[in-house]
């Protein structure tokens, strides 16, 4: 994807120091940008009523409905009815590669932040899980003052894991978040898949909507190394000496392939999987997340009336 | 260009490994962090071109110095073309063949057994081989040298060798191996002469136990050298040796008058069964002679009396019993005591023991080498010629008459000493009409006391056997009166000593070829003590000794030594034991002691005694053992070892040679020269490229 001009340089923008500056920086660009935009339709779930059954709190009746019709409803409310985004950010060691001078962990840092500060905008209720071989921090989705300061504060600490694991924190996550949701993985996926597909299906089958955004670098995607050199493993320590030219193309196949793989699993389970590279316009991005975020809304209103 | 060591060229075959290593990138230096390696499969180092050509200088002196590594270790050397020659014909050696014709040779047939493996190698030596033969005893004698082996042809070497080896016959010389290896060493190490021919050193010998071979400890042998023992073995290995030990002074009880001979009977290490035999070969007849019969147990020897002689004549002991019979006779030669005028002239009562003939008397005692007589003349009638001749000492006492100071002077100008004692003011005067000087300033000393000598030239002749601490203290002899001598007239006197003031005590001058030896005092009771110290007696006998001047005599003689001649005014004819007759001239030394026996020296009655070295009897086979042990380059050190082949002998000429050119420390320097260059231009290299490549993505 081509960096356009009227998008922020990704390079630039991780020059900032502050992470909170950055997503601001980027939001409010995308704000002036969406004006211009022929997707601003979006909106959370429009509130509902339902009739009111023995058991229901009576404080959620809608006491002016009942004036007026004597009927007994209950009215949603507002936070309830808005969205409740669940951010799982991968810590582990494969993300702190880069080839642009900032590491892909600095780029899904910016991104969470980003994304948390424009849903915090739309008054959505953001959560914040950050995981390596285990749940790090884990910040429940709210919607209060302050609380974006504190999901800043927690993505703004270092990454210490090891390796990836998705299948404890995705298994953690459907346990902590029992309310239907939406959940949004960024990870580089750059793990044996084995069992990604039930975790993921724990998590669509508790009725979360699940964004998956498979984070990379473009020297990961492309390989463009030219020295022969010992290649380090970021993870395991491991090093094999390796003849770049010679093991590209082999390279590139089976990152696709396993790109094809877990495009699969996605497929079967209605999770969305989108593709980033870390030299992407964090506007873009964030464009890309509306985009799917509108297509699943078609896809799920086409699923109701299905 | 030949090598010692041609499998070390093998290692020349590691210059592949700088090549390879430069074909080959480098690999281990550039790391790259990647995420993950999950996607890659290890791919082998490539060898690329652009590799191939990188650092080239580098590589080719890296190659360089690997290959002058093997080179060097190859051992090489320039191969001259004489060299290969003679290496290819295989010939072209150089033999030494030592004969030997020491006294032990005497026994059986070994001479001719000896001659005969002599002949032997000679007919054997190829046409290009040099041999020289030389005889030994204790010393060499060349039979045939190399340059006449190299005039003579081919086919009349043996032939004249043969005839020359008819010529040598064993002598009664001892057996000095080692001299005779280290002649034979020098012969065959000839400076210029740089071809490393096969060298070798055949020893044809009985090898007995008593050859002296102590000679070559230490020396160096030159490399290529061999020595080969030829041993002539005796069938009959038991044998005695006599010996005569001639008694000191000391040990001898003069008072007998009759003296014993002591004999040392020693056998060789083989045992000796039968009891030996010692009787004196004169006897006289119708009388039998007396024997001693002495059991002696194998390689151990016994000190015995011999029997007494028949008469005082006899000279001449054998013994019967062993199965050699070269050395069963001693010679023996009972010391005779010389008979020593003293001349005195003076007038000194003889049995005064207050005047100066009292103590000369007596301060000569008897012993069995001498027998010293004083002769006093105290008349105006002129001293007697023959005296004069006669006597070896001459002392002037009290108022010598004129003809006597004459006679003094005389005696003193043939060579001899005139011991003048000033027993006055007016002896000095004597002294003065000695030296034919008008006068001689004397005056009697001033002594408080008593006086000392204060200042002793123990260098002299006279002192010099006080020159020991323990015998040098002249302290004790007082001396209550002298006489001041102004020695300034006297011309060349040299003072031995001085008292403590600083007077002359002693002085020493000469006159004609003799001397005067001055006393500024006297050995009188009334002068000093010096006739009751214990250092009169030495004195006097170190004043005679010097007088006479006589060379040291020994006892006896062994065969080969030098006796040393008495002075005399014709050449001596010396008489051998075997009656032949020899010109010698006197005061040196007669080196013609080839047989044992008894020598007489004409004219006089002196004769000596010549015996056979006691080391000939030990004639137990010498030990291989013993030569190795002294570091002599043996072949057959083990008496079957093989011979050295020609291959070895040709490795060993390349050895020698390849050590005289040391190519091979050139070729390190060299390799030494390209690594230093090659590390500084590495270091240079990787100054300029050796930033690590990263990843261009």
């Amino acid at each position: 994807m081509a960096a356009s001009a009227s998008f922020l340089d990704p390079a630039a923008l991780m020059a900032i120091r502050n992470l909170e500056l950055r997503a601001r920086t980027v939001v409010e660009g995308f704000w002036h940008g969406l004006h211009r935009s022929p997707y601003h339709g979006f909106s959370v779930e429009f509130t509902e009523y339902r009739p009111y059954s023995i058991g229901d709190d009576p404080r959620h009746l809608d006491w002016k409905l009942v004036g007026r019709t004597d009927r007994y409803y209950i009215k949603k409310f507002e936070d309830e009815t808005n969205l409740r985004c669940q951010l799982l950010i991968d810590g582990s060691r494969s993300m702190t590669f880069g080839s642009r001078g900032y590491t892909k962990a600095e780029y899904a840092h910016t991104f969470a932040a980003t994304l948390a500060h424009f849903l915090d905008q739309q008054g959505d209720a953001v959560g914040l899980l950050t995981f390596d071989e285990e749940v790090r921090e884990y910040l429940p989705p709210r919607h209060r003052p302050g609380h974006l300061r504190q999901l800043m504060l927690a993505l703004e600490k270092p990454a210490g894991g090891q390796t990836t694991d998705l299948i404890k924190p995705l298994r953690r996550m459907a346990e902590l978040m029992r309310r239907r949701g939406m959940i949004v993985l960024v990870s580089d996926l750059l793990a044996p898949l084995a069992t990604l597909e039930t975790s993921l299906a724990l998590l669509t089958a508790s009725g979360h909507e699940v964004l998956v955004f498979q984070l990379l670098d473009p020297a990961e995607v492309s390989f463009t190394f030219d020295a022969p050199a010992r290649f380090v493993d970021l993870e395991t320590g491991r090093d094999i000496f390796l003849e770049p030219a010679l093991a590209r193309a082999e390279y590139q196949r089976r990152l696709e392939a396993h790109t094809a793989e877990v495009r699969a699993v996605c497929e079967r389970l209605g999770v969305t999987l989108q593709r980033l590279t870390s030299d992407q316009p964090l506007e873009l991005a964030l464009f890309d997340f509306l985009k799917v975020r509108a297509s699943r809304g078609k896809l799920a209103r086409r699923r109701t009336a299905a | 260009m030949s090598f010692l060591a041609p499998l070390f060229l093998l290692g020349a075959l590691a210059v592949l490994g700088p090549i390879a290593f430069h074909l080959i990138r480098r690999t281990t230096r550039e790391v790259t962090p990647f995420s993950t390696l999950m996607f890659l499969q290890p791919t082998p180092p490539r060898v690329t071109k652009r590799s191939r050509l990188e650092n080239i200088w580098l590589l080719l002196l890296r190659c360089l110095a690997i290959a002058l590594l093997a080179l060097g270790f190859a051992r090489p050397f320039l191969q001259s073309k004489a060299t290969s020659a003679t290496a290819a014909g295989g010939t072209g050696k150089r033999t030494v063949i030592l004969l030997d014709t020491s006294a032990s040779m005497r026994r059986e047939e070994l001479a001719s057994t000896a001659r005969e493996k002599v002949e032997e190698l000679l007919r054997n030596a190829g046409p290009d081989d040099q041999v020289a033969v030389v005889a030994f005893d204790r010393s060499v004698r060349p039979v045939i040298s190399f340059e006449e082996w190299k005039t003579l042809g081919p086919g009349e070497r043996a032939a004249v060798a043969g005839q020359r080896l008819a010529g040598v016959m064993p002598t009664w010389e001892g057996t000095h191996l080692d001299t005779a290896l280290l002649h034979a060493a020098s012969l065959l190490d000839t400076p210029g002469d740089d071809l490393p021919h096969p060298r070798e050193i055949v020893i044809v010998s009985d090898l007995q136990e008593g050859s002296r071979v102590d000679g070559v400890q230490g020396y160096e042998w030159p490399r290529s050298i061999q020595v080969t023992l030829q041993t002539v073995q005796a069938k009959q290995e038991q044998n005695a040796g006599i010996q005569w030990i001639v008694e000191s002074e000391e040990t001898e009880n003069s008072g007998s008058g009759e003296a014993s001979v002591r004999l040392r009977i020693s056998s060789a290490s083989e045992a000796m069964r039968e009891p030996l035999a010692v009787q004196w070969a004169e006897t006289k007849p119708g009388e039998a002679a007396a024997k001693l019969s002495v059991t002696i147990t194998s390689g151990r020897s016994q000190t015995v009396r011999a029997p007494k002689p028949p008469d005082a004549t006899a000279t001449k002991l054998t013994f019967s019993g062993d199965q050699a019979d070269f050395d069963n006779t001693v010679y023996v030669l009972p010391p005779e005591t010389a008979q020593i005028p003293v001349l005195f002239l003076g007038t000194d009562p003889a049995e005064d023991p207050r005047g100066s003939l009292y103590y000369l008397r007596r301060g000569f005692p008897t012993t069995r080498q001498q027998r010293v007589e004083i002769v006093a003349h105290a008349g105006n009638a002129p001293v007697p010629g023959f005296q004069l001749q006669q006597a070896q000492l001459l002392v002037l006492g009290e108022e010598p008459v004129e003809t006597s100071i004459a006679a003094a002077r005389q005696f003193a100008r043939e060579g001899r000493i005139v011991v003048a004692p000033l027993t006055s003011v007016t002896s000095a005067q004597t002294v003065a009409r000695l030296f034919d000087l008008p006068q001689l300033p004397a005056a009697e000393a001033k002594v408080k006391d008593y006086a000392l000598l204060g200042q002793i030239d123990f260098q002299h002749p006279l002192f010099a056997a006080f020159a020991d601490p323990r015998f040098s203290d002249f302290t004790k002899i007082h001396f209550w009166k002298h006489r001041q001598l102004d020695t300034a007239p006297l011309p060349g006197a040299r003072i031995i000593a001085r008292f403590d003031s600083g007077d002359p005590a002693i002085v020493q001058a000469p006159l004609g070829k003799g001397s005067v030896v001055i006393f500024t005092s006297s050995w009188r009771t009334s002068d000093s003590q010096l006739a009751l110290s214990s250092k009169f007696v030495p004195l006097l006998h170190a004043l005679l000794e010097q007088s006479r001047n006589l060379p040291v005599q020994k006892a006896q003689y062994f065969v080969g030594d030098e006796v040393p001649l008495p002075s005399a005014a014709q050449p001596f004819r010396i008489r051998k034991p075997d009656g032949s007759e020899v010109d010698a001239a006197a005061e040196s030394k007669f080196a013609g002691t080839d047989q044992p026996g008894v020598y007489a020296i004409t004219p006089g009655t002196q004769r000596f005694v010549v015996n056979l070295a006691p080391e000939e009897s030990r004639t137990a086979p010498l030990a291989a053992q013993r030569f190795i042990a002294l570091g002599v380059p043996l072949t057959n050190a083990t008496a079957n070892l093989p011979a050295v082949t020609p291959e070895a002998g040709a490795r060993i000429q390349a050895a020698e040679l390849e050590n005289r050119q040391k190519v091979w420390r050139w070729l390190i320097v060299t390799a030494l020269a390209a690594l230093l260059l090659e590390t500084i231009l590495a270091g240079r290299l990787s100054r300029t490229i050796g930033r690590p490549a990263t990843a261009q993505t």
